[in-house]
Formats: C-alpha cells, sequence, structure tokens
C-alpha cells in the first residue's frame, strides 16, 4: 500500500530578495497523513501552492505517481486526484449540502440539473465515507465549520481525491469537532488516500499525523515520524537556527510601570488578563491564532472596547470606547496589517508621520508647512527612513522603510505604550533586523511595549518578558534570557511539557 | 538634481506633459473657439458665461472637491441646492428680511449634509447611497411642498431689493456672485490645501482605516465633510434663486454630473491624481467653455452631450494614457 504518492525534489523558490524556498522536498504516500510543520515564513503555504499549480517553482521537480510533472496548473494537479481544502471555506453559503458537493459536476437530464439523482448521490456519499446522515438539501450557512470541512472533502471525494491537503483545518473547529474530523481523516486514511495536513497545533500533529516534514526558513530540516521522536524535537527542529545576528541586544534599566492592565475582560476574546510594562520593557504576548491575544492588543487601543477591567497608562486609569482616546492617552499601535492601517501608501511620508500629531504643528487650524518639514526631517534622520525626501510617496519605500514610517508617526506625538501587532510581517530578513533595531531603539527611550507575534522565536529574543495567552487566559509567564521559543510554542499549544521552564 | 538629470529626463518629460495634457487641452480648445466659433472671443460672452454658467457650478463643485477628496461622493447636491432655493424665496416671499432668509436657506442646505453624515455614520451606508437615498427622498419632498412641482416667481418688484443686493451689488464693477466664489475658492483652498482639514480628508481619501488607527475622528470628520458641501450648495442656491427671482423645483439636479465630472477632470492636474480646488475649478471652466463653444457653432443641444463626451474622452486619455506610458 505504501507507494509514494507526490514527491517534490528539491523545490526553490524565489520572491525578489526573499528565497521563500531553498531545495525543499516533501514525500508524500498513499495510506499515511503527513504533516508539513514550520513556523511562519518557513516555507509551508509557499511549497503547498507550488503543488496546487497556484505558484511557479525556479527550480526542481515534482512527480505524481512516479511521472514527471512539466506544467503544473491548478487544473492539471486537480486532474491528477490532488485537491486541497484551504484554511478559509470556500464553498458557497447560499447552496444546498447536494450543490456544493457536485458543483460543476451536477448530474444532468438534458440541459437541466438533475436534482433528485443529485440529492440521492450526496446522501450516499456522506454516508459511505463518513456515516453521516446529512439532509443534501440543507444550506450550507446552517451547517457547522467541522460539517462544511466534509462537504468540502466529500466534493474532492466525488471527483475521485487521491491525495488530500488540509490546510489548517482545524483552525476555527472546537475541540469536539477537531475529533470528528479526526475520525473521518483516518478513516480515508485506511481507504489509502494520502492526507497531507498543515497545522501548527502541535498536540494534533502528533495524534493524527504518522510523519512530519519540519521546513525552516524554506528548507526542510527533516522528515521525522512524531510517535519516535516527539513533539519536542520536532519543535526544537523547527525553531532552532543561528540566532545571535538576527537579534541585536539591548541593554536597558526597566523603570517603573506605565502600562497597568487589571482584569480586562471581553466576552469570547479574554478573560481576566492581567499585566504590566514598564518604562523601557518589552513585554510580548504569546498565543496562537483565535487565543485572544490579538483581541487584547485591539482592546488597548480602543478598537475592541472591553467589558471589565481597568487600564492605566502612569497610574492614571482610563477608558478607551475609541482609539481617539487611546492615542491621546499615549498609546500607539504598530498594526499587522500595514498597508490597510499602518499608512496610507498613496500620501507622503510627511503627511503619514504628521497625521496623528497635526494638532502640534498647527496653529488655529493651519498647518504650518516649515515647521512640519523639520520635525519630519529629524525623525527621518534618527530613524534612517531611506528617502531623498519627506515629500515622497510612502509606496515608494520597502516594508521596513514603511514599519519605519509607522514608528514616526508615534514618535512625532510623544506615545508612551507601543503595541506591536506582528510588525514583523511581509518582510525580508534585513528590515526585520532594522525592526528590531526600532523595538530596542523605543525600550532605550523609556517607551512601555506591548509584542504580538506569531514568530515565538522573535518573541523569545526580543522580550524582556513572554506571557502565553491560551484560549483568552494568560496560562504562564517567562522572564529573562531563559525564555525560548520552544518552550513558548509548546505553552501556547496548549501542550504541557516541562523544559526547565523558568515560569513565575 | 544635475547628477540625474539625464537618466530621468525621458521619462520626467512624459510625465510632466501628461500633467499638461489638461492645461494643452484647454489651450487648444479655447484658441479652436476663438477662431471658429462667432462671439466666443468677447468680454461680453466671458462674463455672462461666468455669471451664469461658471459661478454656480463651480461653488457646488467644490464642495463636490472636498467629499471626493475624503473618498466619498455626494449625489445629494441638487437637494441641497434646491432646498436652500426653496427656502429662501418662500422666507423672501413671506416678508422676512434678506440676511434672515439667507441664514435659514444655508441652515436648511447643512441639514442635508447633516442627513448624509448621520446616515454614513450611524448607520453605517456607503456615500453612495446613502446619498442616493437622500436625492430621492428630496426630489420628492419639493413636489410635495410644491404641489407637483409648481414653481414659485417672486417677479413683484416689492421683493425686488433683496435679489438685487445679491446679484447686482458690485464692489469696482465686479458682480457679488462672482465675489461669493472667490471667498468660496480661497476658503476651500485654506481648508483643503493648508489647513489640518484637508490632512483628514486625503488620510480618509487614501486609507480610511490607517485614519482611524491614527486616532483621528472620523465620523467627525465626514460630518464635517458632508456639511461643508451642502453648505456651498446652499450657497450656490441662494445665488441661484436670485438670479432668476423665483424657485424653480429640481432645477439643482443638472449640477450634479457637472460638479462630479469638474472634480475629476481637475484630477488629471495632479501627479496622484488627487482633486484639487485649482484642477477643480479648471474642470469647471472647461466644462463651460466646451458647452460655450459648442453652442455658438451652432451644435444643437443633443450634439452638444456627443462633443462634450469626446472631448472629455480625448483630454482625460491623454493625460492618464500617457502617465501610464511614462510609468
Amino acid at each position: 500500500m505504501n507507494s509514494v504518492a507526490v514527491e517534490m525534489r528539491d523545490v526553490s523558490k524565489v520572491f525578489g530578495p526573499v528565497k521563500a524556498l531553498n531545495q525543499a522536498s516533501l514525500t508524500i504516500e498513499y495510506g499515511t497523513i503527513h504533516g508539513v510543520v514550520g513556523q511562519n515564513g518557513a516555507g509551508k503555504s509557499t511549497i503547498i501552492k507550488v503543488l496546487a499549480g497556484i505558484y511557479r517553482h525556479d527550480e526542481g521537480s515534482i512527480f505524481v505517481e512516479g511521472k514527471e510533472l512539466k506544467s503544473i496548473t491548478p487544473k492539471i494537479i486537480e486532474k491528477c486526484g490532488i485537491h486541497f481544502i484551504h484554511q478559509d471555506r470556500l464553498l458557497v453559503s447560499t447552496a444546498t449540502v447536494a450543490e456544493a458537493i457536485f458543483l460543476r459536476n451536477e448530474p444532468t437530464f438534458g440541459p437541466f440539473i438533475n436534482h433528485r439523482k443529485m440529492n440521492a448521490q450526496a446522501t450516499e456519499l456522506l454516508q459511505r465515507y463518513f456515516d453521516l446522515e446529512l439532509d443534501p438539501t440543507t444550506l450550507i450557512t446552517d451547517l457547522s465549520t467541522a460539517q462544511q470541512k466534509i462537504v468540502q472533502i466529500t466534493r474532492s471525494l466525488s471527483q475521485n481525491a487521491k491525495v488530500l491537503v488540509l490546510d489548517e483545518p482545524t483552525a476555527a473547529l472546537v475541540t469536539k469537532e477537531v475529533e470528528s474530523l479526526f475520525t473521518v481523516l483516518r478513516r480515508l486514511k485506511e481507504e489509502g488516500i494520502a492526507i497531507v495536513f498543515i497545522s501548527h497545533y502541535m498536540s494534533e500533529i502528533e495524534s493524527i499525523c504518522d510523519t512530519v516534514t519540519v521546513l525552516r526558513n524554506g528548507e526542510n530540516v527533516g522528515q521525522v515520524s512524531p510517535k519516535e521522536v516527539g513533539i519536542e524535537k520536532i519543535v526544537t527542529m523547527m525553531t532552532n537556527r543561528d540566532t545571535s545576528e538576527m537579534y541585536p541586544r539591548r541593554n536597558v534599566e526597566v523603570g517603573a510601570p506605565v502600562l497597568e492592565v487589571d482584569n480586562l475582560s471581553l466576552a469570547s476574546h479574554f478573560d481576566s488578563v492581567s499585566f504590566q510594562v514598564g518604562a523601557g520593557e518589552v513585554v510580548g504576548l504569546a498565543g496562537l491564532l483565535g487565543s485572544g491575544d490579538k483581541e487584547v492588543l485591539q482592546s488597548l487601543f480602543g478598537l475592541l472596547p472591553p467589558d471589565s477591567g481597568t487600564v492605566s497608562i502612569d497610574g492614571t486609569s482610563h477608558k478607551f470606547r475609541s482609539p481617539v482616546n487611546a492615542v491621546e492617552n499615549g498609546i500607539a499601535m504598530i498594526p499587522e496589517d500595514r498597508r490597510a492601517h499602518g499608512v496610507a501608501v498613496n500620501l507622503s511620508i510627511a503627511e503619514n508621520i504628521t497625521l496623528a500629531s497635526v494638532d502640534k504643528i498647527s496653529k488655529r487650524g493651519f498647518v504650518n508647512r516649515q515647521e512640519e518639514i523639520e520635525s519630519v526631517d529629524a525623525l527621518i534622520e534618527e530613524l534612517g527612513v531611506k528617502t531623498p525626501s519627506g515629500d515622497m510617496l510612502v509606496r515608494n519605500l520597502s516594508g521596513g522603510n514603511q514599519q519605519k514610517v509607522v514608528v514616526a508617526k508615534w514618535l512625532s506625538c510623544d506615545s508612551r505604550v507601543y503595541l506591536l501587532d506582528e510588525p514583523t510581517v511581509a518582510v525580508d530578513v534585513g528590515s526585520k533586523i532594522e525592526i528590531y533595531g526600532l523595538i530596542n531603539r523605543l525600550a532605550a527611550e523609556g517607551k512601555g511595549i506591548v509584542f504580538v507575534s506569531s514568530d515565538f522565536e522573535e518573541l523569545a529574543e526580543m522580550c524582556d518578558r513572554v506571557l502565553v495567552i491560551y484560549k483568552g487566559e494568560i496560562i504562564g509567564e517567562y522572564e529573562g534570557s531563559s525564555i525560548n521559543s520552544e518552550q513558548l510554542l509548546a505553552a501556547a499549544s496548549g501542550k504541557k511539557i516541562t523544559i526547565n521552564r523558568s515560569a513565575v | 538634481m544635475t547628477v540625474n538629470n539625464k537618466t530621468l529626463t525621458p521619462k520626467m518629460s512624459l510625465e510632466s506633459m501628461s500633467h499638461k495634457a489638461v492645461y494643452v487641452a484647454f489651450i487648444g480648445v479655447f484658441i479652436l473657439f476663438s477662431m471658429t466659433a462667432e462671439g466666443f472671443l468677447n468680454f461680453d460672452n466671458f462674463s455672462n458665461l461666468i455669471a451664469n454658467k461658471v459661478v454656480l457650478l463651480a461653488i457646488v463643485a467644490l464642495g463636490m472637491t472636498i467629499v471626493i477628496a475624503a473618498g466619498g461622493i455626494d449625489l445629494s447636491v441638487g437637494v441641497s441646492i434646491d432646498l436652500a432655493s426653496m427656502a429662501f424665496i418662500m422666507m423672501i416671499g413671506a416678508g422676512h428680511n434678506g440676511v434672515f432668509a439667507v441664514i435659514v436657506a444655508i441652515l436648511v442646505a447643512a441639514c442635508v449634509g447633516l442627513t448624509n453624515s448621520l446616515l454614513i455614520n450611524k448607520l453605517k451606508i456607503d456615500p453612495f447611497l446613502a446619498t442616493l437615498g437622500v436625492l430621492f427622498i428630496g426630489k420628492s419632498v419639493q413636489q410635495l411642498a410644491t404641489s407637483g412641482g409648481v414653481p414659485i416667481y417672486l417677479t413683484k418688484s416689492e421683493f425686488a431689493a433683496p435679489f438685487e443686493a445679491i446679484t447686482r451689488t458690485s464692489l469696482f464693477g465686479i458682480p457679488t456672485p462672482f465675489l461669493v466664489l472667490v471667498a468660496c475658492v480661497i476658503a476651500v483652498y485654506l481648508a483643503l490645501h493648508r489647513g489640518k482639514f484637508g490632512r483628514y480628508v486625503s488620510a480618509l481619501g487614501a486609507q480610511p482605516g490607517v485614519a482611524k488607527y491614527s486616532g483621528i475622528r472620523v465620523p467627525f470628520q465626514l460630518t464635517l465633510v458632508f456639511v461643508s458641501c451642502s453648505v456651498l450648495c446652499g450657497i450656490s442656491g441662494v445665488l441661484l434663486s436670485s438670479t432668476v427671482r423665483s424657485y424653480v423645483p429640481l432645477a439643482g439636479d443638472a449640477f450634479l454630473l457637472d460638479a462630479i465630472g469638474a472634480t475629476f477632470i481637475g484630477t488629471a492636474i495632479s501627479k496622484e491624481r488627487k482633486p484639487s480646488v485649482f484642477g477643480t475649478i479648471l474642470g469647471v471652466l472647461f466644462l463651460a467653455m466646451l458647452r460655450n463653444g459648442l453652442l455658438l457653432l451652432g451644435l444643437n443641444f443633443f450634439w452638444q452631450q456627443v462633443g462634450i463626451g469626446l472631448l472629455v474622452f480625448i483630454v482625460l486619455g491623454l493625460s492618464f494614457g500617457l502617465r501610464k506610458r511614462a510609468e
């Protein structure tokens, strides 16, 4: 039974200066569940998109059942029986179960869809594969997320899928639904189907995968069996790399608390979150997708007003109902989606920098251009934004330099507390190092910094303290130089493992 | 600069040409009409053109410029014009003081803008649909108030004083409406291009999410945007009804498309295609000149529209096409 379904050999893919994949390989056998793990930016999604025919690889070769595929398009791949279940559900919500399963393959009677036959076939398929009694005329919107996943899988099976690729299939599922999905996957495995399972939940990888391919920085660092080597070893493989050059050191004495969060709660997002951030301190919030880490930041910035709890800045307590209050009281946000929330790319650097602090350079409603140019030039110089002048459009800057403009915006209005939401997402390594330098500079100026990132290595290296948040609660706190990304990842996955941690 | 000159020259010239295409077209059309259309190149024609066509449209288009710069659109400019005009004529007809009538008219117009901004801020309706709804309702309100659209004429001499005060009085021989336009141009220019307000407007127009995440009072700024547009329309409505000494229901509708057109023609002069006061005024002049010239050439009304459409395509196609090449 264990014959090779798909083999990707020495695949490389370059995006501009970034090597997303560097001679990565992936071998998938029939009748197995194969995990693909790696940190953000490790190349997980790139390798999957290459296989799906969405990206064209620059080097390497791809074999399906031993035959090399010369050209790869989504259509050819589907013909080979390789199907993808993407993270965001791609079912038409107003369709019925049967319509969703047979979309574009409807059984017909002349020019008409044979609804009776279609419904009967849908019922049969659902029963045969999943033992599932589901009325085929139910609307997709009325299904649970897990049921929708099953409908998607059924759709693939109805088209004779031999390889199923599931990208983060459990991200929106509750524990019970995960169990039922796993039962389905195990049953499909028994039928000889090859399943590729992409997840960052280590406990799930351990419980369902037969083999795991570990990617790191676009290279694969090994193919192992999680049952043999254990999850700790896999996590080490994912994170271990030479970090000495990436993360500049800082030497800042942490001062009095600038931000105090006490029992902050927001229904269905987070509960009783309390922590303090001192002047010059960088505090990380480590959580997986949906853990509530981002929502905490958004509450602190007034975007999601909390139900209860208090937030104090420099000892004065505040209730932030909107970003307007938050900004006025010295809170700054470096948002994750830079182009939507961070910088207006079609405005000039100067206009972006002074956007939150126009009051300071205005008199009776008029902007003092001279004063603006002086302060903008000073900030451009100080942060090293690479531009000939502040009148250039932000669009012309690199990601890292755009991020500097966001920081400059907050420096120009003397913000006390900086909320960083994935500040290094989608920038190249060089820019990352520059952004880390910026963080250190902010700390040196006595700002309080809250740092949310899904790159736990970055958190471990850059933070004085890291709080682990799981299902909306802070479940652990790690301090000092002993923080390492393995324990953060393990803790954030809800997996209790004991490596000599320095929990408080 | 001198160092880079050589490499930049071909690109720069194409790009600068694309900015200048509007001016070139403007001057070209002007020369064309001067040679072909009898009575075009004539002081009386121009002053008549400016007094009757340019001033009213320009003030409305300034309001539209603010809204479009903030990333919105106001389809209800006609309602603001008409309701202000209606209020003004009714107040004068009832024997009220002229200044008081003007104030009431402008306040009525401001209420239209306030309604728009409430719909946009509170009900989160897209500006296009919010102002479209107000346009429909505003039309009906006028028809209901005038028993199906019967104009109100105040041609009797007892009403003449306030109208004359607005239309005839002149400083150094310049008619008051023109002075009002100049005042509006200066005010909008200062607010949009020199003021804090303009910064918020362009942030909203460029990327509303960034404005929100920078702690800007987005709903308040949007209210200012829509109310100032309606107030400008109200001013135009008062001038309109003073000129014709009457209120003609739905007369303001005619301004909507020209105001939008002038604003977008005006974006062709800026590198970032941003609406600007100067560009809009140029757009208004361009449209007025085209209408006037084609009329004087003896083209009938229906062919005038075809002519205007074609000329707008040529000008904008030229300027944006060249820019694309340059990029």
